[in-house]
């Protein structure tokens, strides 16, 4: 199985959304990491052939995705961020209609639809309407829709958003149960969730592809160093414009900062070593002092 | 597919507005049926005013005296008899009462001795037995006097006035007759077409959300990107639509005449329309039967086409709310607007024509397709039959091609 982007672009106005995209993807779990805005559920999209690139394509084994149609489709799941349902069926209507459009025959939609339910812990609530079910329960059911053709190609848009921690985990946790043998592509910008489960991550910013690679391997592309270090808490506000600060936590009398810098930020400052969080801060964050800061 | 189907059904069914929907369709049927059957009324000689089932019964016994051809002989009985209850009952109330099985003939009568387009309740009072031989003609040279009359010369063109000449020559006569109370109550009276123009905004209600709901619902995305998402699903939904729009259009007509006529009787199928108070001007010459068949096929081909144009707005707006609009605008809002003189002619090709063939049926509404003149309804079934075609293939691509931005 190979998924390849090639020079892919959508373009909504003036504005770029994806731009000039290459990648190559064949099996295994890929993060795509970036911040709100970056063009990511754009580019699942136009993978799950929602949308049409404006130029550039996608093909599957190397046959365009679009031309493939039904072909494509039927080796494909989906789970959008915006997961939408019908909110008067139950769990396991709900299901089985999905089956339906995705071409399984009756009978056996049946027989999968048990083995979902079960398989992601909906038994008490199959006979609920989708409109009672909670966040999580809906994540889960949307993740059941998703695998119910047993998809070569699993795409997940921001699947743990919204969910508590405790939620995060079991679904972080089913979804590498469900990764084996297949193409899963994850986006999120919830650092932890591509930390534990991706093989490979992709790095996104403004529409293109910054990095690739494991975790391991893009931590090595930060030319800068991660720093520990104690300062008063008065202090504090002229090193978060100076600097990006990934972490910082209140002691009785000091602030402790780990702080992103190619220097050394004070004396007694402690290089470490530096974790996804710090990677993404390093590509995506901006100091205090910054003019477009989120702070 | 078949699956699909059934899904796609349930998605409508299972809203609550839905139910509800269904619920005033059930109560409107129910209450139009009663009100309609409670127009039917016989006075007893005891002054006791009977309505519905017990009503028909003794109508049909009082005018099926009457039945078989009306040919000047009967026609000539018929004016001796009135003229017999009158001599012998100078109350006019008690009159009444007698004449209620001769009551058809002597309106036909009024018709076609009052002057074209005037009424004269007591026209075939005044009537001499040899003067109602000549109905038949009467009917046919009052139309040719009116049609030369200074105010309507240019109203209609030389073929169109040949049209309706030879339309009101072509009817069958002597008329034949029999008690039709049955037909009349479901044909003749405004319960018909309000029942339709009712059932056409409810469909539309229904099929409204077939197409947008997936966008409002926000399941668009995983309906598009499953394996049949753009082709047999959205098939299954144009599918869902035809099906909702049959089964209800014709179980809510169906289960109404099958109320109507079996509570009044089935007699008088073969009646001409005429015989009927407000048909007398009708340039369709059909049996009730005829009608019936006309009227139905009509309204659904009528209702068809507005609910399907609903779920093309439905794919292409996105909101389920316009396309609620479009039966609602295109079933009442020309009833107001065909009131503008300058729109009358537009209007009268509007869908809501055909569910309304009941009440328009005796207006000279007239078109011209290659030189050939044909009253409107016989131009309007196949036009849309034909625009039903076309707009199923186009709502089958906006919503293959639709994309989810």
């Amino acid at each position: 199985m190979e998924l390849k982007i090639a020079d892919l672009t959508k373009e909504f106005g003036h504005f770029t959304a994806v731009d000039h995209l290459n990648i190559t993807m064949t099996s295994g779990v890929y993060g795509l990491l970036g911040v709100n805005g970056a063009g990511k559920t754009t580019l699942m999209r136009m993978l799950c052939t929602l949308l049409r690139p404006t130029s550039g394509k996608i093909t599957c084994n190397g046959r365009d995705i679009l031309k493939m149609d039904g072909k494509y489709r039927e080796i494909l799941g989906y789970l959008p961020q915006d997961f939408g349902y019908y909110p008067d069926f139950t769990v396991e209507k709900y299901l089985l209609y999905i089956a339906s459009i995705k071409g399984i025959r009756p009978a056996a939609a049946k027989k999968r639809v048990r083995e979902l339910i079960a398989g992601v812990g909906l038994q008490k609530a199959a006979r609920k309407k989708m409109k009672q079910l909670s966040g999580g329960m809906l994540r889960r059911a949307g993740i059941a829709q998703a695998m119910l053709n047993d998809p070569k190609i699993l795409i997940l848009d921001e699947p743990t958003a919204g969910l508590d921690p405790n939620e995060r985990i079991r679904f972080r946790n089913l979804i590498s149960e469900l990764a084996e043998n297949r193409l899963v592509l994850l986006s999120t910008h919830i650092v932890s969730d591509v930390e534990y489960i991706a093989n490979e991550i992709l790095l996104m910013k403004e529409g293109k592809i910054l990095h690739n690679g494991t975790a391991a391997e893009l931590l090595g592309t930060m030319t800068e160093g991660v720093w520990k270090c104690f300062v008063n808490k008065s202090e504090v506000e002229k090193y978060m414009k100076k600097y990006k600060i990934s972490n910082m936590k209140s002691e009785a009398h000091d602030v402790e900062l780990r702080i992103i810098s190619a220097k050394k930020p004070m004396a007694d400052a402690e290089l470490v070593d530096a974790n996804l969080e710090d990677l993404f801060l390093y590509y995506f964050g901006e100091k205090a002092g910054d003019s477009n800061a989120d702070f | 597919m078949t699956a699909m189907l059934i899904f796609e059904i349930k998605k409508i069914l299972v809203k609550p507005v839905n139910k509800i929907v269904l619920l005033v369709l059930t109560a409107a049927l129910l209450v139009g049926s009663f009100l309609t059957l409670r127009d039917v009324t016989y006075t007893t000689e005891g002054g006791e005013v009977l309505r519905g089932i017990s009503a028909a019964k003794e109508l049909k016994s009082v005018k099926n005296e009457w039945k078989g051809e009306l040919t000047e002989d009967v026609l000539w009985q018929v004016i001796e008899e009135n003229q017999k209850i009158l001599a012998e009952t100078p109350n006019l109330d008690e009159a009444f009462v007698k004449q209620q099985g001769l009551r058809d003939i002597h309106e036909m009568l009024n018709n076609g001795f009052a002057g074209f387009d005037e009424w004269d309740y007591y026209r075939a009072d005044s009537l001499s037995p040899e003067e109602a031989a000549g109905i038949y003609q009467i009917r046919v040279d009052s139309l040719k006097e009116y049609l030369s009359r200074e105010e309507v010369k240019n109203t209609f063109s030389e073929k169109e006035k040949e049209f309706l000449i030879s339309q009101w020559e072509n009817l069958k006569t002597p008329f034949y007759y029999e008690y039709a109370e049955g037909w009349k109550a479901l044909l003749d009276s405004q319960y018909l077409p309000t029942l339709m123009t009712l059932l056409v905004v409810i469909l539309g209600a229904l099929v409204a959300g077939i197409f947008s709901d997936e966008y409002s619902w926000k399941a668009d995305s995983i309906f598009f990107s499953s394996k049949l998402g753009r082709n047999k699903a959205v098939l299954s939904k144009i599918s869902a639509g035809f099906l909702i729009t049959t089964v209800l259009y014709w179980a809510s007509i169906l289960l109404f005449t099958i109320i109507i006529l079996g509570a009044l009787g089935v007699g008088g199928a073969n009646c001409p329309v005429q015989l009927g108070e407000s048909n007398w001007m009708s340039i369709y010459n059909w049996t009730y039967l005829q009608k019936y068949f006309f009227v139905t096929i009509g309204g659904y081909v009528g209702s068809m086409f507005i609910t399907l144009l609903a779920m093309t707005v439905s794919a292409v707006t996105r909101s389920t709310v316009i396309a609620v609009v479009i039966p609602f605008a295109l079933s009442c809002a020309p009833m107001f607007l065909g009131r503008i003189t300058v729109l009358t002619r537009i209007i009268s090709f509007f869908p809501d024509m055909l569910l309304r063939i009941c009440t328009y049926h005796d207006e000279f509404l007239l078109c011209g397709i290659g030189g050939k003149v044909m009253g409107v309804f016989t131009f309007l079934i196949p036009l849309y039959v034909v625009l039903c075609l076309v707009i199923v293939p186009v709502l089958y691509l906006i919503y293959k091609k639709a994309e989810v931005k």
